[in-house]
């Protein structure tokens, strides 16, 4: 009877011992990823991981073709909701204390004003390296093959990011936020150009209605403040995560990240990845179903191993995980020598002059300049919905996965550039050197200017060129190109015109230091 | 007058002969500024617009012309200015060299623009014979207009190089080596060590000009500057520096003072 | 290497990333005040005696020091870099360390008032270019002011004066200054004043934006604009008419109380103005209003001015020969509306403020100075006036100085409504007898000789100028 207990002090004692390897065993499911199958199994089991597939493709694997952009834009999210949090222990909303709250973070909390920048820059860059991921996926024609609606989805994401980026720019409550504020409650207002031209508004402003719901009153004050911040913390995020849910399940379904038809391992592969042990299957001859994938839409081939692809762990979590500290790193170091801005508490009576939106709605704030309701609702609303109707508008299947979709496209690519650039500052040339209808006609009917203006002429000029592309060269896709990359172009430009180029009152001047001093 | 005397020349031909010894005494000075002599309408003129400044003896005693007109200026010095007195002959704006009488030109200019920045005032609605005649008219207050010797008139010709950098480099050391701000201070504003000193001929305190507090009396353009640098202010502490000075660093100094009075950059 | 690149970089980024968390985790563990407490632990060390002190002074602890002021809604943290502001034995030490000047922490506990209740700046910033606030780019409006300036904040809770009697002699001289150069002659004040120049209600809490910062040299704070303002108005605003004659120490006295106008009521509690100073309606003497609002531009009154920068002579309004023959009534009508086109303000109730009880004072004590003798009448009513007659003797001797047209330079407007509605005796006399001692002569028979008549075909010419281009 004594047996029992030596082996119980003994069987502690080992459980003890060995109480690293068991917590691990328990942890992973299917083991220690020693083996290709539990390597898998890792993956496949984890309930974070198993978003991602079993097997990666070596394409997706080359940084050379997605530049990680995805993956940045999705770890600035993280790194921003993170840091936001942080800095949620010490914001408060009000419109008496949001500002001095901001400044304690800054001069009090210890690493608050990191935390700060870090919030500031991830957020901002989040914007650029979602905009580069745009025109990554586009010009790899990865819209294509099955991934329209995932494209839709994108383009969701982007306005759910500017949102985001847009209501966390007025929090703090200094000169930069309340105005910004004020300016966009404007543009939201600017349907009322239109009301008012077919004099309609007082039966129908939807403008005005649509204005106070987002200010909570007629005039920005404490309710806007509260709004904002329950876009900012509550609103767009949870929308910003059940859309990259979505997102991320579709990359899954639909086949992963696309390659080309032409896709052939290189020797330079090598330093990317560790190819599977075995080849020709990973499988036992005993069929497992837990395994599963669905590549290019066909039923799974249970023995036959799914060519040029290498296990996700570890080669697909090293890639990500490299991204993931270079992304952390520029974030941090950006962060060590740049403070993100804080300007004079907000005063009603003292407007910025010029008052500008954020860098990323200059080039919107431009076309503001011309006409308010094109600027602000209809401009941004026809580009929003062109680039949602590209894959439907060019179902051609050839060279997905291919940059440019080849030469043809680089070429195309260029010329837009090359065509686009000029056009496009010598109409905004034009408009600052003479004016535009009203400095010549003052009485002109304001219908006439919101129908005839630089942005609309820039617009048609773009898809008139884009047409004349899909005729020379008879495919929609490189039309496609030739409108995306103008698109790219004008955004690019009309930022710079905004932030750069624009002085009091909106005026022309070459740099900040010939505005007139205040 | 002219055309009497044609008329009537051969008549008086003769009697002209006789009376030439009479005629000898008269100075050269009286064909040299001009035959046109004042009569009534000058006097006239003169009784009823710039007496009641000038004086009735032209020495600019005045009813209002002695100590009684105030003028603040631009850099807020306040002044008081006196009516000009003609029985010196002593003339600020003149195009002759310094102690020199002014030419008829320069008079009649003077009472035709009037000068700015006082309180002569333009004389543009009289009839050019009427501003004749009164320059006449102010001819006779002083004895030197008959007996003064003539003096040429000082040529000006702008050269390219005024108002260009090397040329007010130039004219800034010249500004320091002529002691220019012994008077006009080193930064033209007037407030020499010796400013307050100055006194004009009449024995009044006269202070030096403010570059900063607008246009010059002359006029502001580069020939005016540098034509008061070569006839000097007679009757002011300004003096000529006709001799003292070469012509091109007279033009430099142009350059300079230009720049002091933010007319170049 | 399997997996080299990635692997390679990762751990290049992870190398930076570490490095620079630990740049940024050294920066927070030292921030600038921190070096300001060790030094004056130090200096507290070596300076004393006693070894329980030594000890004390050991002992201290680095953090942040913070007021929480809930009554002055504001944190100041001064004291984190100023340490030594409340301790007696740093009264020989160099700032930040020293103990603050005076016996003013004794009435004015810091617990209680903190700091910048009275020497501004951002009081919850923790470093010094942004607590100071006195660069552009801290975006603070309210940089600490210089403390030549420091009495403007006594103010705001204590009377002139108690002022006085405590030896606030800065604060009481600027407010003396300002009363008595004119400046409301230009600038209201409590709504009075006139319209030429802006208000200066609460110009001492105006954002720095609302100061022109342009031609300011040196630090561009709004009180170096004001200093620099009253040395040379035109030399910080190009186009402005400001008259003002002081001296330096003048300058900076006058800073003092204006930069003293500001918007905030201290909390009830806090202040110490006895309710009777607040009345504003004390009826002020004539002599008193003069200075106030009218001697900025007409001075003593006795001699007229031609003023480059107005473009406009300023009369002689105390001037003898116009005493003589001007009536209360006109006087006051002048004061009351003005005279439009001119730098001359309407004073009325409705326009610049002064109510018709202060315009009275104004008008008895500019005629307190008339001569005894009465002018000698002139019987109008018995003479006709030919007006083109009239206006050839106009052209001859009245253009030179009041234009063609009327308009005037060097001699008033005369086109002005109110001269234009003035008694026709009252400008025939004017004309009679001139303005002695200004640029205005006797056209009489004691001075140019026109016979009276002369003088009536003038003046009923004059009357009917405004109609003329």
């Amino acid at each position: 009877m004594s047996e029992p207990n030596h082996n119980g002090i003994d069987s502690f004692r080992n459980n003890l011992k060995s109480i690293i390897d068991s917590f691990a065993s328990s942890f992973l499911r299917s083991g220690k990823p020693t083996s290709d199958k539990s390597r898998a199994s890792a993956m496949f089991n984890n309930f974070f991981l198993h978003v991602q597939g079993v097997k990666t493709h070596m394409n997706t694997l080359r940084p050379t073709y997605t530049l990680g952009l995805g993956l940045i834009s999705l770890f600035l999210l993280l790194i921003t909701t993170v840091s936001g949090v942080v800095l949620m222990i010490y914001y408060n909303p009000s419109i008496e204390n949001a500002y001095n709250t901001v400044k304690d973070i800054t001069y009090v909390v210890i690493g608050g004003s990191l935390s700060r920048n870090i919030h500031k820059w991830a957020g901002e860059g989040m914007i650029i390296f979602v905009l580069f991921h745009m025109a990554r996926v586009f010009f790899t024609g990865s819209y294509k093959k099955g991934r329209e609606f995932n494209w839709v989805i994108g383009i969701a994401l982007l306005v759910i990011t500017f949102g985001i980026n847009l209501s966390g720019y007025m929090l703090p409550w200094d000169q930069l936020s309340y105005w910004a504020l004020v300016i966009v409650a404007n543009i939201i207002q600017s349907p009322k150009e239109i009301t008012d031209s077919l004099g309609i508004t007082q039966y129908f402003d939807v403008g005005g209605f649509s204005k106070e719901l987002f200010l909570g009153g007629l005039n920005a004050g404490k309710e806007s403040l509260t709004r904002v911040y329950l876009l900012h913390v509550m609103l767009f995020p949870i929308l910003m995560f059940i859309f990259l849910g979505v997102h991320f399940w579709r990359i899954r379904k639909d086949g992963g990240l696309t390659k080309p038809d032409s896709f052939e391992p290189q020797e330079s592969d090598a330093q990317l990845f560790s190819p599977p042990e075995k080849k020709g299957g990973i499988f036992t001859t005993n069929k497992t179903y837990g395994l599963m994938e669905l590549a290019g839409g066909r039923t799974p081939a249970v023995d036959k191993d799914v060519e040029n692809t290498v296990l996700s762990w570890p080669n697909l979590l090293i890639a990500e995980l490299a991204v993931f500290f270079i992304c952390f790193a520029g974030v941090v170091v950006y962060s060590f020598f740049i403070d993100a801005p804080l300007k004079e508490l907000a005063n009603p009576l003292i407007p910025e002059n010029p008052a500008k939106a954020p860098w990323y709605f200059l080039g919107l704030q431009e076309l503001l300049s011309y006409s308010a309701f094109m600027g602000g609702v209809g401009l941004p609303g026809i580009a929003l919905l062109g680039l949602a109707l590209i894959p439907y508008l060019d179902r051609e299947q050839e060279h997905v996965g291919v940059w440019f979709s080849g030469k043809q496209g680089k070429s195309v690519a260029l010329q837009a550039l090359l065509a686009g650039t000029p056009v496009l500052v010598g109409l905004l040339a034009f408009v600052i050197s003479f004016g535009w209808f009203r400095n010549w006609w003052p009485n002109v009917p304001q219908l006439l200017i919101t129908l005839v203006n630089p942005g609309n002429l820039w617009v048609v000029f773009m898809m008139l060129w884009s047409v004349w592309v899909i005729k020379k060269t008879g495919s929609t896709r490189m039309g496609a190109i030739a409108l995306f990359t103008m698109f790219l172009v004008s955004f690019v430009i009309l930022t710079y015109v905004g932030t750069e180029l624009r002085g009091p009152n909106w005026g022309f001047y070459w740099s900040h230091s010939q505005w007139p001093p205040h | 007058m002219k055309g009497a005397i044609k008329k009537r020349g051969n008549i008086i031909f003769s009697l002209m002969l006789l009376s030439l010894a009479f005629v000898a005494a008269v100075p050269e000075a009286e064909k040299a500024y001009g035959a046109v002599s004042a009569g009534d309408l000058g006097k006239r003129i003169y009784e009823e617009r710039c007496m009641v400044c000038h004086g009735d003896k032209g020495d600019g005693k005045g009813l209002v012309g002695n100590g009684i007109m105030r003028w603040a200026e631009k850099s807020g010095r306040v002044l008081t200015v006196y009516a000009r007195d003609f029985t010196t002959g002593a003339f600020r704006f003149r195009s002759t060299p310094t102690g020199c009488l002014p030419t008829d030109d320069d008079l009649v200019r003077i009472i035709d623009s009037g000068v700015p920045r006082s309180f002569m005032p333009p004389h543009k609605e009289l009839p050019i014979e009427e501003k004749k005649a009164v320059k006449e008219y102010i001819k006779t207050f002083s004895p030197r207009w008959k007996e003064d010797e003539p003096c040429k008139v000082i040529a000006v010709k702008k050269p390219g190089y005024v108002g260009s950098a090397s040329s007010v480099e130039k004219g800034k050391k010249i500004y320091k080596e002529m002691k220019c701000w012994e008077c006009h201070g080193d930064d033209g504003k007037g407030k020499g060590p010796k400013s307050d000193k100055l006194k004009d001929d009449w024995g009044k305190q006269i202070l030096p000009f403010n570059f900063i507090s607008g246009q010059l009396k002359r006029g502001s353009s580069p020939e005016n500057v540098y034509i008061t640098f070569t006839t000097g202010l007679d009757g002011t502490g300004m003096p000529s520096y006709e001799d003292s000075l070469k012509e091109d660093e007279r033009w430099h100094l142009v350059s300079y003072t230009l720049k002091l009075m933010g007319l170049v950059k | 290497m399997r997996n080299r690149f990635y692997i390679m970089t990762l751990f290049i980024a992870g190398v930076v990333l570490l490095a620079f968390t630990l740049f940024a985790a050294y920066k927070e563990m030292n921030p600038e005040w921190k070096a300001y407490q060790k030094e004056y632990k130090e200096l507290l060390v070596k300076g004393t005696r006693d070894e329980a002190t030594k000890k004390k002074a050991r002992e201290l602890e680095t953090n942040i020091q913070q007021l929480y002021l809930g009554g002055l809604k504001r944190i100041d943290r001064c004291t984190s870099c100023h340490v030594g502001i409340e301790n007696p034995l740093m009264a020989n030490a160099k700032v930040p360390y020293r103990q603050h000047s005076g016996d003013y922490l004794k009435k004015h506990p810091m617990s209680s008032f903190g700091c910048t209740v009275c020497h501004l700046g951002q009081g919850r910033a923790t470093n010094k270019k942004e607590a100071h606030g006195l660069a552009h780019d801290t975006h603070w409006d309210y940089p600490v002011i210089p403390l030549k300036y420091i009495q403007s904040a006594c103010v705001q809770c204590h009377d002139l004066d108690m002022l006085k009697q405590k030896g606030a002699d800065k604060i009481v001289k600027g407010e003396q200054l300002l009363r008595e150069n004119g400046c409301m002659g230009c600038h209201k004040l409590n709504n009075i004043g006139g319209v030429l120049g802006k208000a200066l209600d609460i110009i001492g809490s105006q954002p720095r934006i609302y100061f022109p910062m342009g031609f300011v040299v040196g630090e561009k704070t709004p009180y170096s604009w004001i200093k620099q303002h009253f040395d040379d108005p035109r030399a910080i605003v190009p186009v402005s008419e400001m008259k003002v004659k002081v001296t330096e120490a003048e300058a900076d006295l006058l800073t003092t109380y204006v930069a003293s106008l500001r918007a905030e009521e201290m909390p009830k509690s806090y202040r110490r103005i006895l309710e009777t100073q607040k009345d504003g309606k004390t009826s002020e003497d004539g002599e008193a209003l003069y200075k106030k609002y009218c001697i900025a531009c007409h001075e003593k009154g006795k001699d007229s001015l031609f003023d480059e920068i107005f473009m406009h002579t300023i009369p002689a309004i105390v001037n003898p020969a116009f005493l003589k023959v001007v009536t209360n009534d006109y006087l006051k009508k002048v004061v009351e509306e003005g005279r439009a086109g001119t730098q001359m303000t309407a004073w009325k109730a409705s326009a610049a403020g002064l109510s018709g009880q202060a315009i009275d004072n104004i008008v008895d004590y500019l005629t307190s100075k008339r001569p005894k003798e009465k002018a000698v009448p002139f019987n109008i009513v018995a003479l006709k006036g030919d007006l083109k007659k009239g206006e050839e003797l106009y052209k001859v001797r009245c253009a030179l100085c009041h234009g063609a047209n009327g308009k005037g330079e060097l001699g008033i407007n005369l086109r002005n409504p109110v001269v234009q509605g003035a008694d026709i005796t009252f400008l025939a006399m004017t004309v009679r007898d001139g303005r002695e001692g200004t640029p205005m002569p006797s056209f009489g028979k004691n001075g140019v000789g026109l016979s009276d008549q002369d003088i009536v075909d003038t003046v009923s010419y004059v009357k009917t100028i405004s109609k003329k281009k």
